[in-house]
């Protein structure tokens, strides 16, 4: 075998009996996915999102007529539509008998764990404002309660739906009333994201995600690492006493990281595909590129870590340090929205950003924050600047 | 006729500083072809650098060397395909197995010699599934010989072979140090144990503060000191007048911390005058002990200093 394939070979060996490796890029993507897949995702479900939100009616007066309406209105989200649309929401309501304002403060406290997407609470009076209102125009009209927590993605979706519905209701509403012609308006409808008319459930945006994530681990832990670690150890010395050269170490070492993503991209895909319903494909030229792009510039991005410390420990300390703000601010997992301007710096020098949006895009996932081009420049550009750095500053041996 | 004609390696005022600290100075030596040649010298004497310059890892300040009929300021990875290398310490992946390091470097080389066959020769066989973190000290030095002479290279280094390990594997490492030789090898050997230079060595070369002091084979070196016998003995609580008295009779005299060693060329009068000495002092000759020089003797009346201090 020729010692490219031996390094290769040997390295990933090397990193599999490793059990701390092991269980950062492998065990750990796999369980990070299954995770939020079962609280964002609620899996079993075709991966389709479905919100938990808790509907309470607190109209008591003789006339509850548009209180009903509302309800209809989300119980029948709550339930499979004619065209196959799957629910949008699981409806909590207090059983008939319940007292409900118990029954809305337990829900309050759901919401606060973050049990429930949000909270709807139709106000005693609700039908008789609204039908005061829509006898005398110009007036504000019967209001609905709607808590949710700010800041966390499925409450800010459901809260997204929330107003889009209660906007069709308003219309409906003033239309019944005369103030409003439909046939004039433009309709609106709610509207999934998403490129082949299929639902995008939170799945297919997670998995390319999960996957960037665990190649971004095996990138930024992997060459500080594995080289520092040699480097400090004697073991890269004994190599430079061999005809062995360090491009050829270095590609070989480069074939070691895209095996380590190969197999993590072999684990993650038929999990998500056949476990937790995602629907995405990476074999197709786009995806693939993107991947392949992803796994140099998290490798070079390692590199750029390694050249930057001192020995083996520091290497390990950059990288945990810079790990999380890295994948937490690029959308890896959630869309990223409202942050200061300091952290929206971070997020758009982030080579994450655009790869994950560049794959998401290319596999019909995501609208496409960016252009094209930039998603392939910016990475680009990172391992321009990583190889630059690596070679000035990175040393091969110790004590030299 | 030149003499160096036979030399596989020649080098010549060799030098490196790291910072102000001279670690090498101008040091010239030749190596005969399927010779074991010995720098021999304490910590810090220099030995390390000079083979870490010769195997190409450390670019020297100044100096030539002539390795394999070659004037080369750099060593070619062409060279290094000819060259087998032990390293003072130097380390394996510890999660391969034996065998995968063996394998893995011998993917290195153009040439190189079966796996099981290096495994055999440093009695490595039981072991080859084993991961290298789980082997004792002794086993890790015999992996280490066993690549270095993966591509059975004309030339080896071995830089302090068997330093820190027990009798049995140093006793292990030297039967198969001579093998090589008989085999017609060129080694080329660091240490600090004089009886190790004086087992495997044809040609000693002593090293002290990055020069090299004195060269010949170990028996030459030893009668470079005369026909000369040591007398030694056990001094710790010596009074300082009959110490005066008998540096009076024993001008080169050498103190120790606990002993005092004399060196005689006249063994019998030598012997005669000591007891005398012994007699009129009342001092009892502890741990009397008398023999021909050493290479540690030769080290101790060059330097002042014994090798291991
Ligand atoms: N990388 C280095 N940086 C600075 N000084 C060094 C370095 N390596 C060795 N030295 C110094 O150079 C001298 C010779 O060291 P070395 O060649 O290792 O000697 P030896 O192998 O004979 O013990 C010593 O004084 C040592 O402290
Ligand atoms: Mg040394």
């Amino acid at each position: 075998m020729s010692a490219l394939c031996y390094l290769g070979f040997t390295g990933l060996l090397t990193a599999l009996r490793e059990r701390v490796t092991l269980f950062w890029t492998l065990l750990f993507p796999v369980l990070l996915f299954v995770l939020l897949s079962s609280i964002f995702g609620q899996v079993g479900e075709q991966g389709a999102l479905r919100l938990n939100v808790a509907f309470v009616n607190l109209d008591r007066g003789a006339d509850t007529g548009f209180a009903m309406a509302v309800e209809t209105l989300f119980e029948s989200l709550s339930v499979e539509g004619e065209d196959g649309r799957p629910p949008v929401f699981t409806l909590h309501r207090p059983v008939s008998d319940a007292d409900p304002r118990r029954f809305l403060e337990d829900e309050q406290r759901a919401l606060a764990y973050g049990r429930r997407a949000a909270v709807v609470v139709v106000p005693e009076g609700f039908s008789q404002e609204i039908g005061g209102a829509l006898r005398r125009p110009g007036e504000l009209a019967g209001k609905l309660h709607v808590h949710y927590s700010q800041g966390v993605p499925s409450s800010e979706l459901a809260a997204g739906v929330i107003d889009q519905m209660l906007a069709e209701l308003d219309r409906a509403l003033l239309a019944q009333a005369g103030r409003f012609d439909e046939d004039l308006a433009v309709r609106t409808a709610i509207q999934w994201a998403g490129s082949e008319g299929h639902n995008v459930g939170y799945i297919d945006f997670l998995l390319p995600g999960v996957v960037l994530m665990a190649f971004f681990t095996t990138g930024l832990f992997g060459v500080p690492g594995a080289i520092l670690y040699a480097r400090d150890q004697r073991i890269l010395r004994r190599y430079w006493v061999t005809p062995l050269s360090i491009p050829r170490y270095l590609a070989g070492f480069g074939l070691t990281i895209l095996g380590m993503c190969v197999l993590q991209l072999t684990v993650l895909w038929p999990l998500g595909r056949f476990a937790l319903g995602a629907r995405v494909s990476f074999a197709a030229a786009w995806p693939a590129a993107y991947l392949a792009l992803a796994a140099v510039t998290f490798l070079s991005f390692g590199f750029l870590v390694a050249s930057l410390a001192k020995t083996a420990n520091a290497g390990q300390a950059i990288a945990n340090i810079i790990n999380m703000p890295m994948l937490f601010l690029s959308g890896v997992f959630f869309p990223v929205a409202d942050l200061p301007s300091v952290l929206q710096a971070m997020v758009y020098a982030n080579p994450l950003t655009y790869l994950v949006d560049g794959l998401r895009t290319s596999l019909g996932v995501g609208a496409g924050q960016f252009a094209p081009w930039l998603t392939l420049a910016v990475p680009l550009g990172w391992i321009s600047v990583s190889a630059v750095v690596t070679s000035r500053r990175l040393h091969w041996d110790v004590g030299r | 006729m030149n003499p160096h004609e036979d030399a596989l390696l020649s080098v010549h005022e060799l030098a490196k500083a790291y910072g102000s600290v001279q670690a090498v100075k101008d040091v010239s030596f030749f190596v005969r072809r399927g010779s074991v040649f010995t720098l021999l010298g304490p910590n810090g004497a220099g030995k390390t650098t000079t083979l870490e310059i010769l195997e190409g890892i450390r670019p020297a300040d100044a100096g030539t060397i002539e390795l394999f009929g070659e004037r080369t300021q750099h060593i070619s990875s062409d060279l290094k395909q000819r060259m087998g290398v032990l390293l003072q310490d130097s380390n394996f992946e510890p999660y391969l197995k034996v065998r995968e390091v063996v394998a893995l470097f011998a993917s290195f080389f153009r040439r190189s010699l079966p796996v099981d066959e290096i495994l055999e020769k440093v009695s490595l066989t039981e072991k080859a599934g084993a991961l290298v973190r789980t082997l004792s000290g002794g086993q890790k030095q015999r992996l280490a010989v066993g690549v270095a002479l993966i591509n059975d290279p004309e030339l080896v280094f071995l830089d302090e072979p068997t330093t820190g390990l027990d009798p049995q594997a140093r006793r292990n490492l030297w039967r198969i140090f001579q093998t090589l030789q008989y085999a017609g090898k060129t080694l080329i050997l660091t240490t600090h144990y004089m009886e190790e230079a004086e087992v495997l060595s044809n040609h000693v070369c002593i090293m002290d503060h990055g020069a090299i002091i004195a060269e010949g084979s170990p028996a030459e070196l030893a009668e470079a000191l005369g026909q000369a016998t040591i007398i030694e003995f056990r001094a710790e609580e010596l009074p300082a007048e009959a110490g005066e008295d008998l540096a009076r009779r024993f001008p080169d005299l050498k103190r120790r911390r606990r002993s005092i060693i004399l060196n005689t060329r006249d063994f019998t009068g030598g012997m005669e005058e000591l007891l005398r000495w012994s007699r009129e002092h009342a001092f009892l000759l502890h741990n009397l002990n008398v023999r021909q020089p050493n290479l540690e003797d030769v080290f101790l009346s060059l330097t002042g200093r014994r090798l291991r201090e």
